[in-house]
């Protein structure tokens, strides 16, 4: 106690008040189990009330502090749900009691949001003790071995939920509230990545967590809370939303659909993937490793221009003349100071959902067959419900809800997309006895994300990320048209006929507006360090954006866009009418026209060639290079996409001056030379091999030919000398 | 009392200035070790074996500029140094300059044709 009055880290008042309280509250009893104080319930609503008052309103973590200290969660709460949850739905009291511990618990798992214009010395303080305390009580509820938790809390608000919508009370939608939030809770809370633990991950890990849901039958009511969302549910359905999402974020939908053994397999390929690359990395590096002890103390010179001579040390570089140029450029100590690399690390940035997660078999299979479920039943409600929702901005929608509920659109896609695929290999498959049924064809079960409205407003939330710069949002966006864009051609490709029609209007739909081109152009081009999880999703929509629509220009000749008109030449005639009739009109009618000038648009005809050339300049080439850099870690589709853009520039738009470059030879070069370059023995090796070689021989011709890319190949090319550059001659202007 | 004594008994503080760290910035590139000296030795030095050497032909023209940038600037690395020097290319005077080369070596005929 001594040290609590020298060093008080919380106010020594406080902590006396809350921990008599605590007492107050039971303890092991007679019979060896828990007992409840006399009191229990008062005590309860008290402790609510410091956890409110003190700490709610003086903006302080004092209180949750102190309950964190005293056990209160493992050693009370969870002992005191365990107790009454057999008889929670008869027992009024008891009822009563179990609701206000869920009252404490739900606000000491929520996760701390700090608004760093407010945060508060005290708060900070106090921030990485309660980030691990949290996570103690997840540990604690999903470890707990004497009682369901998870299924109390819902036991708790079942007698809530059985009553019909309209004769719920006030205190019954609460009840539903703060039963919901405890499950998301649970599900949200991870370990902080930036404060060490002394607790098993494993305890607290997504696997752990769908374990427990499934075990403990949470999943069936979300699917019926979902399923059933517009009609006995209305408010709910962002609380589901957010459980959705931190359980579904960072899960590769499409390994959730292989089959056991395929997944097995393509597991044991990744190892042995991962193995020959390490093997073939080591061998890169002893090919360059010296022969004999490190001091054996080798000193080279190299022999320079104008007499010059520099000197090198070990025995690595001798005979090798690239290694010696590669070692006078290592050993340099200067590097250049990067700006703003300090000011954020992406990790929160990354955290949110460019984090890949890895289940266990049996977590993967419960989830696998959650998602099934899910869609079949529950899918289409509720995203039509959340759409609506966040279409007309309600209340209970934050921010953070638009960007979950496009991910979670794009996941569900793509996870459905994989499990028709996945039907369809087994319908295939002679020795099943399954067949393909008309509803495994349609494509009804996502039908509510791919409407119209569903466009609209991921057009609109797209445009608007894009211009506040909210790049997770806009993430999330990009991640949802690339999948919206990929489901629209798997339909497409189907077998019905009905689904091909409807492919073919959601596509007219899509492509029709010439402000959707315009933004994934910008998009691309806009790029400045946004992490690598938004340079993989934008380059993976332009790839995916521009390959559909070559295609579907391709069948359709005569597509149509519809484009904003000049507004500027409406305006001037406008102003000019304006001006011979005389000011006196007044300037209403002046702005009028203008905003319906700037609104006028028009339909002309679609020219790819034309787009295509907007799409490939040299800001976008800067985006790609910057993906490639990245070169060691991306996979084989990755890399593909890389290949496919800057085979497009260098030969099939013919501009390939903007990749003459020093760094990007530099890159390239290294990429197939070495050191740590690509594998040579895989398989995206030869492609690219094949594709610089290719360009590298251009380079030298065209070098051979003129000599001013000399000086023009460190630079970024200047607009006025590309065509030059690119033809060997002036744009012939028609002169009269 | 203070203006009496004229300053003298005042320490004297000596303000050691720091040594300006030398910039690569458009004057070091236009002087004669930089894109002159590029353009020359680019002329005089650099041979390509053509059709089968691709790599070779690129490692070595990359190894040309790897040296001339030490020389001009030994202070940063490679690709640091090539950094730098393609942001100098975005400023108005590194951009007159490049039109300039650009012309100097367009074939003569077609400067002959426009002025007559």
């Amino acid at each position: 106690l001594d040290e609590w009055k020298t060093d008080p880290l919380v106010d020594p008042e406080i902590r006396a008040h809350v921990y008599s309280l605590i007492t107050a509250l039971g303890g092991i009893g007679d019979d060896g189990t828990y007992a409840l104080g006399d009191d229990a319930l008062l005590c309860l609503k008290d402790l609510r009330k410091w956890l409110k008052f003190a700490d709610g309103q003086a903006n302080i973590r004092d209180v949750a502090r102190c309950m964190a200290e005293a056990n209160l969660v493992k050693g009370d709460l969870l002992e005191i749900l365990a107790k009454i949850s057999p008889r929670v739905t008869q027992d009024k009291l008891k009822h009563r009691i179990a609701v206000s511990c869920l009252e404490l618990l739900v606000p000491l798992t929520w996760p701390d949001e700090i608004d760093p214009a407010e945060i508060t010395y005290n708060q900070l303080r106090h921030g990485p003790y309660m980030q691990l305390a949290q996570i103690g009580y997840k540990r604690a509820v999903l470890q707990f071995d004497r009682a369901r938790i998870l299924q109390t809390a819902v036991k708790i608000a079942l007698p809530a939920m059985a009553e019909p919508l309209r004769e719920r009370t006030p205190r019954d939608e609460g009840i539903i509230r703060i039963a919901l939030y405890f499950l998301r809770n649970i599900a949200m809370l991870s370990p902080p990545s930036n404060v060490p633990m002394d607790i098993d991950e494993a305890e607290v890990s997504r696997s752990t967590t769908i374990d427990t849901f499934q075990e403990q039958d949470i999943f069936q009511v979300i699917l019926s809370v979902a399923s059933s969302i517009g009609e006995d549910f209305v408010t709910q359905d962002v609380i589901i939303l957010e459980i959705l999402f931190f359980l579904l974020k960072g899960v590769d939908a499409e390994k959730l659909f292989m089959l056991d053994k395929k997944l097995s397999s393509k597991n044991t390929n990744e190892l042995k993937d991962l193995m020959q690359k390490e093997k073939a990395m080591l061998a890169g590096y002893a090919r360059h490793a010296p022969t004999r002890h490190n001091r054996f103390g080798t000193m080279i010179w190299v022999k320079r221009d104008d007499e010059k001579v520099s000197t090198i040390s070990g025995q690595d570089v001798l005979g090798k003349a690239q290694k010696t140029m590669e070692k006078m450029d290592t050993t340099k100590k200067w590097n250049k100071p990067r700006r703003g690399a300090r000011k954020k690390d992406d990790e929160e940035q990354r955290e949110e959902f460019d984090l890949p997660v890895h289940l266990s078999s049996s977590a993967r299979k419960h989830l696998k067959a959650f998602v099934e479920e899910f869609l079949d039943s529950s899918f289409n409600p509720l995203f039509l419900h959340l759409r609506k929702a966040i279409e007309r901005e309600a209340g209970r929608v934050e921010t953070r809800h638009s960007r979950q509920y496009f991910y979670l659109v794009s996941w569900f896609l793509r996870a459905e997309c994989a499990r028709r695929r996945a039907i369809k290999e087994r319908a295939t498959d002679p020795t099943s006895s399954e067949v393909l049924t008309a509803e495994d064809e349609s494509y009804g079960l996502v039908a509510e994300v791919m409407n119209q409205e569903t466009f609209i407003l991921l057009n609109r939330f797209m445009q608007k990320s894009q211009d506040e710069k909210a790049w997770r949002d806009l993430n999330a966006g990009m991640k949802c048209f690339t999948q919206i864009l990929l489901t629209v051609q798997e339909m497409s490709e189907s077998a019905t006929d009905d689904d091909q029609e409807i492919a073919e209007n959601i596509q007219n739909r899509i492509f029709y507006e010439e402000s959707t081109h315009d933004r994934v152009v910008g998009i691309l081009r806009s790029y400045k360090d946004q992490g690598f999880g938004y340079l993989d999703a934008c380059t993976e929509l332009s790839h995916v954006f521009l390959r559909m629509l070559e295609r579907y220009s391709k069948q359709n000749v005569d597509l149509q866009v519809r484009s904003k008109k000049r507004a500027r030449k409406i305006r001037k005639k406008a102003a000019q009418a304006q001006g011979q009739e005389g000011d006196d009109e007044g300037h209403v009618s002046e702005t009028e026209d203008i905003v319906a000038a700037q609104r006028a648009t028009s339909e002309r005809k679609f020219d790819f060639a034309r787009f295509a050339a907007k799409f490939i300049n040299q800001s976008s080439v800067n985006t790609f290079v910057a993906f490639l850099r990245f070169y060691k870690t991306l996979d084989v589709e990755q890399l593909k996409r890389a290949h496919r853009f800057f085979y497009r520039v260098a030969f099939k738009m013919e501009i390939g001056v903007l990749l003459y470059r020093v760094d990007i030879l530099n890159l390239f070069n290294k990429m197939i030379k070495g050191p740590e370059g690509l594998d040579s023995a895989s398989s995206s090796f030869r492609e690219w091999d094949e594709f610089v070689r290719h360009f590298f021989r251009s380079v030298v011709k065209r070098v051979q030919e003129r000599s001013e890319f000399m000086v023009e190949m460190l630079f970024s090319k200047i607009p006025a000398t590309m065509y030059y550059l690119e033809h060997g001659h002036d744009r012939d202007i028609p002169t009269r | 009392s203070s203006d009496t004594n004229l300053g003298i008994d005042e320490e004297i503080k000596i303000v050691k200035q720091r040594r300006p760290i030398p910039k690569l910035d458009d004057n070091r590139l236009l002087s004669d070790a930089g894109i002159p000296r590029l353009r020359k030795i680019s002329k005089d030095r650099l041979r390509f074996k053509g059709k089968g050497h691709e790599y070779g032909d690129i490692a070595r023209m990359l190894n040309m500029y790897q040296l001339w940038l030490d020389d001009l600037y030994p202070r940063a690395k490679f690709a640091d140094g090539l950094a730098m020097i393609e942001k100098l290319g975005h400023s108005k005077r590194i951009q007159y300059m490049r039109k300039e080369w650009i012309n100097e070596s367009k074939p003569r005929h077609t400067a002959g044709d426009s002025d007559e």
